[in-house]
């Protein structure tokens, strides 16, 4: 066997050319399959870590999956408002231990702005009911002293680089303008605050008050300012502040088995149309939905990694030709048709362990590589870590195929008489 | 040389047998036994690629009959024991033998009733209010359990869901009116259970509780530590 290995390896040094090219082709194919599952299963890590010990999330009747999209994930617009009766009658159920009103429609460079109460850093949690923690400074107190003041998520102040005491200035509408977007120019806001990363939409946000969402917008109307209206900063904080609309509504229950009962009542409400989703039961939706999408690419993904299998069988099947005085001559030394059809089995195996090799190093480069600006701009985070049980399986299918593909081959060779090598008719 | 020479010679140290082997004289037959090692090897490589590809394929059609989690390991035979000690049971045992939310509805012919009628939309809001209050079954309180059910997920994590609601029939959550306080229990499994969605169908087994809290429900809820969350299957135990 170890001879036979040994044979093999030099034969397949002889021609490193060809050989290296197919190593290239089924690396790229493997890689290919390595990376979509790991993007697969981190994306829905991600996701289902977004939000954890919230019971329901409440806003304007859209769909469960569009709900989650754009309350939680800031992904999307909302396609209406609820107004603030309607949460503080869910917070008035009789089940309901706490309500957290969201507020969003501004950015600041690009960068989602959430008008929230301070009741947030408190009942929100995300991954494991993990809380939200400060990393530095403080929150915003709610009081009419504190109007204009900001927390920042992780990945706003690091790309940035925003401190404390950094006066920022938020836009009107979701960002990605490049410059043209409306802002709220009169009245900065101030960083007191900067979130631990938490690896969820969290790290993107600028969290400010409610209140002070209701002053930045007290002389705006259709989006735009008011011409000849203009009210100073310390001048709003005399009106009335308290927000009359707001966009969705995070719920927690004083007994989880109570959620569908809310549920039910939110759906009824007389006053406005409302829903309300569970977070589990709206991310499996979505989860189905895109499993369609999924394994379309992953079938595609199988298709590049046999196409360049059978790159493999034809380029050792084209040599096989050239090969007809080694194998002749090996024949002569003694070996076998077995030991003939071993070895070139055991150069294509040699081959596809390479390049399934080769492959799973590009994945985990690519991780390593584009996960901080996926992180950055998605919000997502790819995990470096040990290789998933889907993944060894394709791995394993990988080189179990190219095994398989080597045979072929190997069978032509195993037929080669041996008196056609010592006397090739060329 | 003539193609069916005998040659004995040495090759890696080995003698090559051909003369003996009897396949050899006719060239073209395959070596059966290498052969079925290989497609062994393979039919053994392809069977986690066939899980992934079942696991990732249609979910919502019928549950595929896979085995219970129960495996080999102390662990697993401590929770194979608890859960062949456990009493499977149905959803009405979870209802104590004397409710009945209709008897003071008994009267009324629900088929002259429309539905929009504004005495039916109050009856559907008694009726409610009864399911809200239902009380738990002290019978079966504290009992080891084997229920089957549907999923409701709560707190899902890397590792599985942590903490679930099991009802009684399919899409309790969507459309149909919530089901009554005795018919709703919250799971919380001692080893996350992973691999399940929303609507998916489990046997849970454990220890039935229930959880008092004076304010909504004025009845208590059950409540399960599941020593086992496995997959539905239609076999009896």
């Amino acid at each position: 066997m170890k001879a036979l290995l040994h044979v093999a390896l030099r034969s397949a040094l002889n021609r490193r050319g060809t050989l290296a090219l197919v190593v290239l082709s089924i690396a790229l194919a493997t890689a290919l399959l390595l990376s979509l599952e790991r993007l697969r299963t981190d994306i829905r890590s991600s996701f289902s870590q977004a939000v954890s010990a919230t019971d329901l999330v409440v806003g304007a009747r859209t769909g469960p999956v569009q709900l989650m999209l754009y309350a939680v994930f800031r992904v999307g617009g909302a396609t209406n408002t609820i107004s603030m009766d309607s949460v503080r009658a869910v917070a008035a159920h009789r089940a309901v231990a706490w309500v957290v009103p969201l507020a969003l429609g501004d950015s600041h460079r690009g960068y989602p702005v959430l008008g929230t109460t301070v009741d947030y850093f408190k009942h929100f949690a995300w991954g494991d009911k993990q809380p939200l923690r400060l990393a530095q400074g403080r929150t915003f107190d709610g009081t009419l002293d504190g109007l204009y003041e900001a927390v920042l998520g992780a990945e706003v102040a690091a790309q940035l680089g925003y401190g404390l005491g950094q006066k920022i200035v938020l836009s009107h509408g979701l960002g990605g303008g490049g410059g043209l977007d409306a802002e709220h120019a009169d009245k900065p806001f101030t960083v007191v605050g900067v979130l631990e990363r938490t690896g969820t939409p969290v790290d993107r946000s600028v969290h400010v008050s409610l209140q002070a969402i209701e002053a930045i917008h007290l002389d705006w109307g259709g989006g735009a300012p008011i011409p000849g209206l203009q009210i100073a900063p310390e001048h709003a904080r005399k009106f009335d502040l308290e927000p009359k609309q707001v966009t969705a509504a995070l719920v927690g229950l004083k007994n989880r088995a109570a959620v569908f009962n809310v549920q039910r009542f939110v759906a009824q409400y007389e006053a406005e149309p409302l829903l309300a989703v569970l977070p589990g039961v709206a991310l499996d939706e979505l989860w189905a939905a895109v499993g369609l999408g999924e394994r379309a690419l992953l079938a595609i993904s199988g298709l590049v990694a046999l196409v360049s299998l059978a790159s493999l069988v034809a380029v050792v099947l084209a040599g096989l030709n050239e090969r007809r005085r080694e194998l002749a001559v090996l024949r002569a030394v003694g070996a076998g048709p077995r030991q003939v059809l071993a070895l070139l089995a055991l150069e294509g195996a040699l081959v596809t362990l390479a390049g399934a090799l080769l492959g799973a190093l590009m994945a985990a480069a690519s991780v390593v590589l584009a996960g901080p600006w996926i992180q950055q701009r998605f919000g997502i985070s790819l995990i470096a870590s040990a290789p998933t049980a889907e993944q060894w399986a394709l791995f394993v299918a990988v080189l179990a195929a190219g095994m398989l593909a080597s045979l072929v081959p190997g069978w032509r060779a195993y037929r080669l008489s041996l008196a056609d090598g010592l006397s090739p008719r060329t | 040389m003539p193609p069916n020479c005998k040659i004995h010679a040495r090759f890696g140290g080995q003698p090559v047998a051909e003369s003996s082997d009897p396949s050899a004289a006719l060239p073209g037959v395959p070596r059966r036994g290498a052969l079925a090692v290989l497609a062994g090897l393979l039919y053994g490589a392809l069977q986690p690629v066939g899980a992934l590809a079942q696991s990732s394929a249609a979910r919502d059609v019928v549950p595929l009959m896979k085995p219970p989690l129960a495996a080999t390991g102390p662990a697993a035979s401590r929770r194979g024991a608890a859960v062949s000690a456990a009493r499977t049971i149905t959803w009405e045992a979870l209802v104590p033998p004397g409710w009945d939310p209709f008897k003071d509805f008994k009267d009324l012919d629900f088929q002259t009733l429309d539905d929009g009628d504004p005495r039916a939309m109050q009856l559907l809001k008694k009726m409610r209010e009864a399911w809200d209050n239902a009380p738990v079954n002290a019978a079966i309180v504290g009992q080891t359990v084997r229920l089957p059910g549907f999923v409701v997920p709560l707190e899902d994590s890397k590792d599985g869901l942590k903490e679930f609601l099991l009802v009684p029939y399919f899409g309790a959550c969507i459309h149909s009116p919530p089901p009554p306080a005795n018919q709703i229990v919250h799971v919380l499994p001692k080893v996350p259970a992973k691999g399940f969605r929303s609507m998916d169908t489990v046997w849970i087994t454990g220890t039935l509780s229930t959880v008092r809290t004076d304010s909504y429900m004025g009845a208590a809820g059950y409540r399960i530590e599941a020593v086992d969350v496995s997959p539905y299957t239609d076999k009896p135990r």
